[in-house]
């Protein structure tokens, strides 16, 4: 996750690998929230479900998507920058 | 002339008082109805002096007492 | 503070929802309903209340328990026969929420007793049985300047409205005085379908969910009607009577009263 600091500083990071639909989306808005505008929060989640659904909710709540990486370990970790109220 | 009573038009002849719509209207314990007439409440002591015209609304409150017990 | 990994499962439901999020189970947590009436309203706004997490709520009520409550007032059970309804309701709204804390009052509203009851609270449910004791709720959140939700069944049919201390109407705007004792049928004479209880009940508890998250817009100014027998809804627009005996602008009532013959109209 290295060359992500140059791109981006990370605020905060939440695993949520060991939730399933609904509860990853919810933990992810709850790290969201404890979040300032701006700030980034790493996501790592599962592949399947988790990947294909979170990305979306989450954009759907208004925040930018920054990048999705595969981690190569049946997990991924997407980038989420907080956009104000 | 068409009044809305209880947000249905209904037809009634001109002239027709708010105390003669309670009684056609068939109002249950009519003595302690409140009734709101264009969004503002009519006083009962005035029920038999208003004359309803083209357009009025009438709505009828009802106390329900009920809930607990 | 933050929500455990559990508390975010159990609002989970809440928090995916816009209007709510984290904030607003937040607000929810932190908030303090009094609920007046451990009866057939009471019953669903209670349960409702604690299981969506309110932080404190308080429920009045001095009766018992009888035989001809449980067609309605699905917080008692069978078992609970005799008990009082206060401590009966307490019990059921912490097996299904233990993180509210539930305050169970056994006593009757009155004008001695009403002012440090309220005073306690947010939000005030009236989840009474008779008009006497509506308008002391009425006047007594007024004169605290207390938001409160008012409801009545009879029948197939159900009415509520919401009072916001400086937004609209207060229920004396509109119903001036309880009518005399017996005048207007009650529910114990004229009867009353018990998921109407369940209907209205749950809707005074979406107003004090609404109040406290800020979603939507609440019932002040308005008289929200229910015949269960045509299925209809009716939302009918209440003004501010500005000659109100309470909430108007030259106030006769300053202090909440009881009227006469109140007390033999709250036996079961």
């Amino acid at each position: 996750m290295e060359k992500h600091k140059a791109e981006f500083s990370i605020a905060a990071t939440e695993d949520i690998t060991d939730a399933v639909c609904p509860l990853t989306f919810v933990r992810a808005k709850a790290a969201l929230e404890e979040l300032e505008a701006g700030d980034v929060l790493a996501l790592r989640m599962n592949d399947g479900e988790p990947v294909q659904n979170v990305p979306r909710s989450v954009k759907e709540e208004g925040h930018k998507i920054l990048k999705l990486t595969d981690n190569a370990d049946g997990t991924y970790t997407l980038f989420v920058r907080k956009t104000g109220e | 002339m068409k009044i809305i009573v209880g947000g249905k038009f209904k037809d009634y002849p001109e002239g027709l008082r708010l105390s003669a719509l309670i009684k056609q209207e068939n109002v249950e314990t009519p003595e302690y109805v409140t009734v709101a007439l264009n969004d503002d409440f009519a006083e009962a002591r005035t029920f038999d002096e208003i004359v309803l015209k083209e357009g009025d609304n009438v709505e009828f409150l009802y106390f329900m007492g009920g809930g607990g017990e | 503070m933050s929500f455990s990994k559990e508390q975010l499962e159990r609002y989970s439901r809440h928090i995916i929802l816009k209007e709510i999020g984290v904030k607003g189970q937040k607000r929810l947590s932190e908030a303090k309903v009094l609920i007046i009436g451990a009866g057939g309203l009471g019953a669903p706004a209670a349960l409702y209340l604690a299981a969506a997490g309110v932080g404190r709520i308080g429920i009045a009520d001095a009766d018992r328990v009888d035989l001809s409550n449980l067609q309605r007032q699905i917080i008692h059970s069978t078992n609970d026969l005799g008990k009082e309804k206060a401590l009966s309701a307490a019990e059921s709204m912490r097996a299904i929420n233990p993180e509210t804390r539930v305050e169970a009052q056994v006593c009757f509203v009155s004008a001695d007793n009403i002012g440090a009851l309220v005073a306690d609270y947010d939000v005030i449910l009236d989840g009474t049985d008779n008009c006497p004791a509506k308008f002391l709720i009425n006047d007594a959140c007024v004169l605290a300047k207390k938001p409160f939700s008012h409801a009545g069944i009879i029948r197939f049919r159900g009415q509520l409205m919401t009072y916001v201390p400086g937004q609209g109407p207060c229920y004396r705007c509109a119903f001036r005085e309880p009518p005399p004792p017996d005048a207007v049928p009650t529910c114990s004479q004229a009867g009353v379908i018990g998921a109407m209880a369940g209907v209205i009940g749950s809707l005074q508890a979406l107003e004090a969910i609404k109040y406290f998250t800020g979603a939507g817009t609440l019932l002040t100014g308005a008289l929200l009607t229910y015949d269960a027998l045509t299925q209809e809804f009716r939302k009918i627009r209440l003004p501010r009577r500005e000659s109100c005996e309470v909430c108007g602008t030259h106030p006769t009532i300053t202090a909440p009263f009881d009227y006469a013959g109140a007390v033999c109209e709250i036996a079961p």
